[in-house]
């Protein structure tokens, strides 16, 4: 830990900065939040790995066939499996999804969106729907009349395949947290922050790419030589969606968008998962409800008797489990303010320090409004 | 066996007052709750025996009692006080079902509300004036405790204005009997179809006047009607569904037994007041509903408006119009209980009842999300949205009585328009936008709390489909009940009562 030689900061959320620069995490240390945190991420983990493996499958296999009915399938339908979908003992996907669509939506300022509107994806991905249209004379007059809509769902597609690669490590990451935890090696939230800091940076080269197999044959719709990596590339943008910006879906409150209620610069939306309200969580409409209902099939027994504890028991589990997520993901939040900080958080320069100090006060300024002030100062 | 519906619950109403102290209240509550479903079963067991098809009095008990004053122990059962017997023995079950089981001095409660049921099953099936009246008088003592003692902050105020105003109504109906008794010769107080109808018009008009004051206070009709919300906001859960779900209808079942039985000339004379009367009550408790800020006075004002239109109905006086009257009487007492049932529960979970303060109580997870459904199905009943059992009883109401008094039909049918509007205005402040977080841990709502709700409301939907389930019972009855000109010879005059005379 290191002590600052600047004066304190004078930031709304000064004490939040400053622990910033100590080295501390975001979420406030004590209670129950540390086992809160990997338990959740544990749970979160386990359907982490399920999305990524669906997302990446889809990529592959559905492409742009223009209605795949069985695509969380992963290419085998069986009886038992399809009466589990129908009855809905299953995970749900369309969750991945709805991340997936919210980077498609906010990624085009990002190195990758630039490139999948390039010309040159775009010529890539004619010629994987050629080929994958090749006996389909039907589609490919479609493909000709219209050209970019299977452009656009090739787009996706490149999401699908990015967010699966993200989440792959993200679920690892999160697994051997859960570990170390049991193990007894984690017992603070800064560590937990420690924790998945240095495995985003482990990661941070793996190379995110798009190849897509048609008949034996390899189709490069984002080549491994374009340089995308995990951490700029896959896990920036990914916070940036799913963390701060999101969507405003309906909860509890109706936006009206002609009275300009959301603004018309993406950049400004302030949905994401640091800022949602949990209570809304449960209801129908609302995208994360179907997050909750997924970790809650998975999460260790010490978190669901944590829960069965309180007034409501398991009555209000997915309330209880989005709160618990978001003090971890506030965690997830802090690695990677931490990894993209200008200096090192060790240094001795007062300069350098300044810098550290305009950038964490950049970021609390932009998480002034989200729920920071409640998981960030109590417990 | 209608001797049985009052005796039993008069013994019980001894018995528990000599449980042991090592008696718990929550054992009490499931022995009460036994012992009123034996009651209950013991009224449908009446409604079984009941031939439909007739319209006599039916399981008629008549023997002497005092019969130097001409009063008799005379009982029957027909199609207007059926609905009303199987109604109050159902409400009473549920009363006891949403009765607290730590409840404090339970003897003294239970022994109340036992002593209430015999009241109102006696002034149900009595076929003598005096002995309504006593009945009817009954009933006052033990809702005077049971508001008093468990009642809210302000139960003293509330208790000793109810007790006030139906003494005043019981002297103006013991008023009306005796005069018309007296005024007609007859020979005790016997009660018999058109038995003031030997009168000239004007006494005849005096003494339905002063009967229809009297009930009036307790139905109530605007501007009598003040010491109902009081009532209702200060009693308990239990104790405002009886008063919502039966008491009140002995207001309304005594219009049609005595107002147009006794007097039914003078009721023609007498209706176009009566419909403006109902119209005005209709509106004026509508509005009152509509500026109120506690969810239980909003529900107690909504009781005066829907007590109006079995105003207008029976003031109508066509063979639809009194059929209405008596589907009016069990949907509003359903209704009602529903809705008392659950701002009870909201009121117990969270604390208040402000619509002020209430938000977002139908929240999934965190709120009150099945007792904010039955209210919002409540309150579509209430409104009289087709399918419920609400819509069956106004569309009779307004459909027989538009022909007659189309204008206070109208009133009627815009305050049942603003049923809508103060209901939604509930809904929309109470259960709609975002939780507060001072609700944020509200205790989970248990499925013994909600189950009576379920059934009213599940009763609510099938009537709803199929009315004549309840109406069959009725039907029958009506054109005896019809206000109409009466022949002198058609007035069956009361015979003496031998001390061996018994239909038992």
């Amino acid at each position: 830990m290191v002590l600052s030689p600047i004066s304190p900061s004078a930031h709304p959320h000064a004490e939040l900065v400053h622990r910033l620069e100590r080295g501390q995490a975001l979420l406030a240390e004590g209670g129950t939040n540390l086992m809160e945190v990997i338990g959740v991420l544990k749970s979160y983990g386990i359907v982490l790995g399920e999305y990524s493996r669906v997302l990446k499958d889809i990529a592959a296999r559905q492409f742009v066939s223009p209605f795949p009915v069985f695509k969380f399938f992963e290419g085998s339908v069986k009886p038992a499996q399809l009466w589990r979908h129908i009855i809905h003992d299953r995970i749900n996907f369309e969750y991945a999804e709805y991340c997936m669509k919210s980077m498609l939506w906010h990624g085009s300022e990002t190195d990758f969106g630039k490139y999948v509107d390039s010309d040159e994806f775009a010529a890539n991905a004619d010629r994987a729907i050629r080929a994958w249209f090749r006996s389909n004379p039907l589609m490919r007059a479609i493909h000709a009349i219209a050209p970019e809509m299977f452009l656009e769902q090739a787009r996706q597609q490149a999401y699908y395949r990015n967010l699966g690669q993200f989440w792959t490590v993200m679920s690892d990451i999160f697994l051997k947290l859960s570990d170390e935890y049991d193990a007894g090696e984690i017992s603070s939230a800064t560590q937990v922050s420690e924790f998945v800091l240095a495995g985003l940076q482990d990661a941070a080269a793996d190379p995110i790419y798009y190849t897509l197999s048609i008949r034996g044959e390899d189709y490069d719709l984002v080549p491994k030589s374009k340089g995308f990596g995990f951490l700029m590339d896959a896990g920036v943008p990914y916070v940036e969606a799913i963390f701060f910006r999101g969507t405003p879906f309906l909860g509890t409150v109706s936006y009206n968008a002609q009275a300009f209620q959301i603004s018309s610069n993406p950049g400004e939306f302030a949905y994401g998962a640091l800022y949602a309200d949990p209570l809304p969580v449960g209801g129908a409409g609302i995208p994360p409800t179907q997050l909750m209902q997924d970790m809650a099939r998975h999460l260790p027994n010490y978190l669901s008797e944590l829960y069965d504890g309180g007034t409501r028991g398991r009555g209000d589990l997915l309330i209880k489990i989005c709160e618990s997520f978001q003090k971890s993901m506030f965690c997830v939040t802090t690695a990677a303010i931490w990894g993209l900080a200008p200096n090192p958080l060790t240094t001795d320069d007062p300069q350098q320090l300044a810098e550290n100090r305009e950038y964490f006060e950049g970021w609390l300024t932009r998480l002034t409004e989200s729920r920071v002030s409640r998981v960030g100062y109590t417990v | 066996m209608l001797s049985a519906l009052i005796f039993i619950p008069l013994l019980l109403a001894v018995a528990v007052g000599l449980v042991p102290e090592r008696v718990t209240a929550r054992g009490l509550r499931v022995a009460m709750l036994v012992a009123s479903s034996v009651l209950f079963a013991l009224a449908l067991a009446v409604a079984w025996q009941f031939d439909a098809a007739s319209g006599a009095m039916q399981l008629v008990e008549r023997r002497p009692w005092l019969e130097l004053l001409g009063v008799s122990y005379s009982l029957g059962v027909d199609g207007l006080s059926l609905p009303l017997l199987v109604l109050n023995g159902f409400l009473t079950l549920v009363a006891i079902g949403c009765t607290s089981p730590t409840l404090e001095r339970p003897r003294l409660y239970y022994c109340m509300l036992w002593l209430l049921n015999a009241g109102v099953v006696g002034a149900f099936v009595a076929q003598d004036l005096i002995l309504f009246f006593l009945f009817y008088e009954l009933e006052l003592i033990p809702l005077y405790f049971l508001i008093a003692i468990w009642g809210g902050a302000r139960r003293s105020y509330a208790a000793t204005k109810f007790l006030l105003y139906t003494a005043i109504s019981g002297v103006a109906i013991l008023s009306a009997f005796l005069g018309v008794v007296w005024l007609s010769g007859a020979p005790d107080f016997s009660y018999s179809v058109g038995l003031g109808s030997s009168l000239a018009i004007e006494p005849q008009i005096v003494l339905l006047a002063t009967l229809l004051f009297g009930l009036a206070i307790k139905i109530p009709i605007v501007p009598l009607h003040t010491w109902l919300p009081d009532a209702h906001v200060e009693a308990s859960t239990p104790v405002s569904v009886l008063l919502a779900g039966v008491l009140l209808k002995l207001g309304t079942y005594g219009l049609l037994r005595f107002g147009i039985g006794l007097f039914p000339e003078a009721w023609l004379e007498i209706a176009p007041v009566l419909a403006t009367l109902a119209a005005i009550s209709a509106l004026y408790g509508a509005f009152a509903a509509i500026a109120q800020q506690d969810m239980k006075k909003m529900v107690a004002y909504s009781s005066i408006a829907h007590m109006g239109y079995i105003l207008l109905a029976a003031a109508a006086g066509t063979e639809l119009g009194i059929l209405a009257a008596i589907a009016q009487m069990v949907a509003h007492g359903l209704i009602s209980a529903l809705l008392f049932l659950l701002v009870g529960i909201v009121a117990k979970k969270t604390g208040t009842r402000d619509l002020n303060v209430l938000r977002g109580l139908l929240n999934p997870q965190r709120g009150l999300p099945i007792v904010g459904s039955l209210i919002v199905l409540g309150v579509m009943a209430s409104s009289g949205l087709p399918g419920l059992m609400g819509f069956v009883a106004e569309f009779m109401v307004f459909r027989g009585s538009f022909s007659v008094y189309p204008l206070q039909t109208l009133a009627c049918i815009v305050g049942t328009g603003l049923t809508a509007v103060y209901f939604l205005l509930m809904i929309n402040r109470v259960f709609f936008g975002r939780l507060p977080d001072r609700f944020g841990n509200l205790p989970p709502v248990q499925w013994h709390e909600t189950i009576s709700s379920m059934a009213i409301a599940s009763l609510l939907v099938v009537y709803g489909l199929m009315p004549s389930l309840f109406l069959d019972w009725s039907q029958a009855q009506i054109s005896t009940l019809v206000p109409r000109v009466i022949a002198p010879q058609e007035v069956i005059v009361p015979v003496a009562i031998s001390p061996n005379q018994s239909d038992l």
